[in-house]
């Protein structure tokens, strides 16, 4: 028992201490500014996958993700979107594939990105309401890897944890059924389309359907599920209310004075944040943001923008014309 | 896109010799002043850094640059000029052929202009029309092309007398700078250039080539933010000096140019830690705004303000000839060729403070521009430079100026025309304006 | 204390004022003519007499005035504003504007309780907005340059007349004469559209109480009747307006000797 434990423990801690000497070395090694934190954050993305992916294995974990992700997004807006999610990591990749193909991106016009975005609210809302009336359809509760806090009536909100759903799952389940050679492929939102709507052959035709549809509209669109993702909206949800104001504690922070309105910050946006260009200095408040921190990284004016926690700078933007030689 | 004209629809009919005699005059009358500016340049800083004897050299306007230009049209490369910052260059770099700015700072030049058009209207456009009519400005005279943005009225109208003898590519900024059709119409305007080029090089703009010709930009951008980041503290440089580095980025070739610039950037950092400052530490510092001041004959203000008793140093500027040139960089996200080219296009229009725009906000972003400016260079004073004609930069001067009062920053507007003739006068307001600035700290 | 002297180059004339511990103890001038700086070393020397002192117990003199340059004796230069505001504040110590009218150049200086100069304007190119204009208006009125002034206090109205310019405000001098209107109001019209130009320009600058006006045309009592309406406020005028420039580079010269004993 004890034995375990430690091992547990040692393996956590070696895990910890490669990921920070990956995070090291890329700081050190990566000398063009305007990449190096994007490395950083595509090697995040590729620890909290394997952490993810680990943690599926113990059913507990889900239902403690499901309070993290809510501590973590109330403190950080949608920190966790632009850096550990793994469905945003998948569409980060599916990007990626795209630009070295030479394809161009599209933009969706200004007005469809907005209602997009309030879209979110109506898709969490009918979420977060489900178990109500629900109840009656979460007939068949999942066996004993699932977890036990969104068993009964409240095994809707488990669509919030969807997109955390990395692309293979160590357990096979109900989604046996796209499985191949004995791995089980899973994609975000499949097993709840598998669980809700379980008409024979419809269903799968329907979760192909599904992953063509967002294959497709992520390779056309960066991050295209992120606009109306009702998993990133707890802090969009919470910001509405004047008591809560203070919550994010880690925002963009701009001073208007040393912006040339060069609308780089725009254009490299993957999620189509206006707010940045146009806003007049101060905290950037929107809940689209990912804080992924790219327009940061990219502006090229010193200390224009500034990712703030707890109005302490943490990140600011560099005159990356120069290399960094030092730091 | 305007195709030279048989037909002469401005241009006047003038005997060749009236054209010669009239060239060979002012050319010697030009070469003299360019002679002289460089002279009295020296004079101001007796040591002078090094690095300048090159920019000296490039700037002579009937010297070796316009040699090279003319080797390289022979082995057949194209020169493209343009006129305002607008012109995307790293497209023309793209299509291999020689980006040259074509503006006009001849004074002698703006009373031929008056033949055509009424004295009212703005003198760089005057110049430029008289400088067309003697055949006097080199780069203009090599281009096979002149980009033309059509910023102003002056512009707009400059661009149909010049295409009697010249092939124009005009471009059409939209006024509101920061609504999403305003960057659609400028995009395909951007792209219209593009196809232009292509066809007159014969040369395809492939995403390589552009990435390139990108990349040489931000090259170039870089030495410029260092020379402008090196003018924050005390004086190592001349403003003048500094000046006609930045605007030597407008005729030069680009690489050679942000060679020359790093390896000037290099030894004025040498004398900052030598601390030989160009002038007195507690000189009274300068900010120019206004309208753009083109070499060699503009040179009046900058000339008077760092010649004056008590003395001044430009510390930067606003203008669109000089601080404005190279500062924005083109910044890509993903090198795809529509990415490319919008971020071309952004940077071109969203980056520019030129008061022909207003936004939401009315063109603030020129006064956020210069606000910075002046907190970041120190600055103690502005003088608000606008030439007779140019209207836009004549309204705006309110503006800026309730925007610099709150910051308590004392602001001079002066106005002037291409002449010399009012040196004499344009010197006591300069000097009765350093007089403040130094009573100021004085007390 | 020393004793300090400013000289003030001004187009038409020259002005000499000679500065004893503070205060003004000899004053002259000259007129211009083609050898300002001849004219000035005859109202030096003339200055001194008054003030009883000789050449070398003056231990600073300053130049200021168009011709500054060509000045002689002088030390050093001072603005024409900067002289202004400091003679302005010293004559008034509530002065915090102070417009100087002279023969061709007008302008307008803000100051602070120092004397130092906040800001300024000059008039444009053009001379129609200072002496030269009263001048050129007198000559076609054929009424003395020093009787305009009484004259126009006797008009009730003003006849409108363009003050763009000399010329053409000339050409409708004639004209209203033409027309037959009486010289007093002819007169008046002439001040008022002065007035009118200078005001615009005191406005650009904001209007600080108490504004000066000094310079020659500040002994002009109808042009500054007619500046009092158009402004709408008080204004104050030393007793020896044309003297300002002049005394104002010898309090900056008075200052500067102070500072370098310091």
């Amino acid at each position: 028992m004890y034995e375990s434990l430690a091992g547990a423990l040692l393996g956590a801690t070696a895990a910890l201490g490669l990921a920070l000497a990956g995070i090291l070395v890329i700081l050190i090694w990566k000398k063009d500014r305007t990449r190096k934190l994007s490395y950083l954050r595509f090697f995040i993305q590729v620890v909290s996958l394997v952490g993810i992916f680990y943690s599926f294995t113990l059913a507990l974990w889900l239902s403690a993700f499901f309070l993290v992700i809510f501590a973590v997004t109330f403190f950080s807006g949608r920190f966790f979107c632009g850096w550990i999610c793994p469905f945003g990591f998948y569409m980060d990749i599916v990007a990626l594939v795209r630009q070295k193909l030479g394809i161009r991106y599209f933009s969706l016009p200004e007005k469809v990105n907005n209602s997009l975005n309030k879209l979110r609210y109506v898709i969490a809302a009918v979420i977060l309401t489900a178990p109500l009336f629900l109840g009656a359809l979460t007939i068949n509760p999942a066996s004993g890897i699932q977890a036990l806090f969104l068993r009964g009536p409240f095994r809707p909100i488990d669509i919030l944890l969807s997109p955390l759903e990395p692309l293979i799952v160590p357990f096979t389940g109900s989604i046996a059924n796209l499985g191949f050679n004995g791995w089980s492929i899973s994609y975000p939102y499949a097993r709840d389309i598998l669980t809700y709507i379980s008409v024979p052959n419809v269903t799968l035709i329907l979760i192909y359907v599904f992953i063509a549809l967002t294959l497709i509209s992520t390779f056309m669109f960066r991050r295209f599920w992120c606009r109306f993702c009702p998993t990133g909206i707890s802090i969009a949800a919470a910001n509405r209310f004047k008591a809560l104001k203070w919550m994010p504690l880690l925002h963009i922070n701009k001073e208007e004075e040393k912006c040339t309105k060069c609308g780089i910050c725009k254009r490299v946006c993957p999620v189509q944040v206006t707010d940045v260009y146009e806003q007049k200095g101060g905290n950037i408040k929107t809940s689209l943001c990912l804080n992924c921190m790219r327009c940061v990284e990219m502006c090229p004016y010193e200390g224009c923008l500034k990712m703030n926690l707890a109005n302490k700078t943490v990140f600011k933007s560099r005159n990356w014309l120069e290399p960094s030689n030092s730091e | 896109m305007k195709n030279v004209s048989a037909e002469k629809k401005y241009m006047p009919e003038m005997p060749q010799k009236e054209i010669e005699e009239l060239n060979s005059s002012v050319k010697a009358t030009s070469a003299k002043i360019i002679a002289d500016n460089i002279a009295r340049m020296k004079k101001t800083d007796p040591n002078r850094p090094e690095g300048m004897k090159y920019f000296d050299e490039i700037s002579n306007f009937f010297g070796q640059r316009p040699k090279e230009i003319q080797d390289a049209k022979i082995k057949g490369k194209k020169v493209i000029g343009y006129f305002c910052v607008f012109a995307p260059v790293e497209l023309i770099l793209a299509a291999d052929a020689i980006p040259v700015r074509v503006n006009s700072g001849w004074y002698d030049t703006s009373k031929l202009g008056d033949r055509i058009v009424p004295v009212e209207v703005c003198p760089v456009i005057r110049s430029t029309i008289g400088a067309k009519m003697i055949g006097l400005s080199p780069y203009l005279e090599l281009s096979d092309a002149v980009i033309s943005t059509l910023t102003c009225d002056g512009m707009t109208k400059l661009s149909e007398i010049l295409s009697d003898s010249k092939t124009i590519w005009t471009m059409t900024p939209p006024r509101v700078k920061d609504s999403p059709q305003s960057l659609q119409l400028w995009k395909e305007e951007i792209k219209t250039v593009k196809t232009q080029l292509e066809k007159i090089t014969g040369n395809k703009i492939t995403a390589k080539k552009l990435k390139e010709a990108i990349e040489t930009m931000q090259k170039a951008s870089k030495a410029f933010r260092r020379l402008q980041e090196l003018r924050k503290g005390n004086t190592v440089l001349m403003g003048r000096d500094a000046m006609l580095v930045n605007q030597a980025a407008l005729w030069d070739d680009i690489k050679r140019w942000t060679e020359k610039t790093e390896a000037l950037c290099d030894e004025l950092e040498m004398r900052i830690k030598d601390k030989a400052w160009a002038c007195p530490p507690d000189t009274p510092r300068v900010i120019v705004t206004g309208t753009p001041m083109f070499w060699p004959d503009n040179w009046k203000l900058p000339t008077l303000i760092e010649e004056a008793t008590p003395q001044g140093v430009l510390v930067g500027d606003e203008m669109c000839s000089s601080d404005r040139i190279l500062y924005d960089p083109v910044g890509i996200d993903e090198w795809t060729m529509d990415d490319m080219i919008n971020g071309i296009a952004e940077r071109y229009l969203m980056a520019s403070t030129c008061p022909c725009f207003t936004s939401k906000d009315g063109n603030e972003d020129r006064v956020n521009w210069l606000i910075n400016k002046v907190k970041e260079n120190k600055a103690q004073g502005v003088i608000y430079y606008v030439v007779r004609g140019c209207i836009l930069y004549a309204m705006e001067y309110t503006r800026v100026k309730k925007a610099l009062d709150k910051l308590g920053i004392p602001v001079y507007y002066l106005d002037t025309d291409y002449t010399r003739e009012d040196v004499g006068q344009m010197k006591t307001r300069v000097e009765a304006f350093l007089e403040m600035l130094t009573a100021r700290v004085d007390i | 204390m020393a004793i300090t002297a400013g000289i003030d180059m001004g187009i038409q004339t020259v002005k000499v004022v000679i500065l004893k511990d503070g205060a003004v103890v000899g004053r002259a001038k000259a007129s211009s003519g083609f050898e300002p700086a001849k004219a000035a070393e005859q109202a030096f020397a003339e200055a001194l007499q008054i003030s009883k002192s000789s050449k070398e117990e003056v231990t600073q003199i300053l130049a200021t005035g168009s011709g500054m340059e060509t000045a002689p004796y002088a030390n050093g230069n001072v603005s024409m504003m900067g002289a202004d505001a400091k003679a302005g504040v010293f004559l008034f110590p509530s002065a915090r504007t102070i417009v100087d009218i002279g023969a061709e150049e007008a302008r307008a200086v803000k100051c602070d309780e120092r004397g130092i100069m906040q800001d300024f304007v000059v008039n444009e190119r053009c001379a129609a907005g200072a002496g030269t204009f009263i001048e050129a208006m007198a000559r076609a009125l054929e009424v003395k340059l020093e009787d305009m002034g009484p004259l126009s206090l006797k008009a009730e109205r003003a006849s409108p007349i363009n003050a763009s310019c000399v010329i053409f405000g000339e050409s409708d001098v004639v004209s209203l004469i033409h027309r037959q209107e009486s010289k007093p109001e002819i007169a008046r019209a002439v001040f008022d559209a002065m007035a009118d130009r200078i005001s615009s320009m005191v406005h650009r600058l904001g209007i600080n109480l108490d504004v000066v006006v000094v310079g020659g045309v500040a002994k002009d009592v109808g042009f500054v009747d007619s500046l009092k309406r158009k402004l709408g406020i008080k204004i104050l005028v030393p007793e020896y307006p044309e003297y300002v420039g002049a005394l104002g580079a010898a309090l900056t010269a008075a200052s500067r000797v102070k500072v370098g004993q310091q």
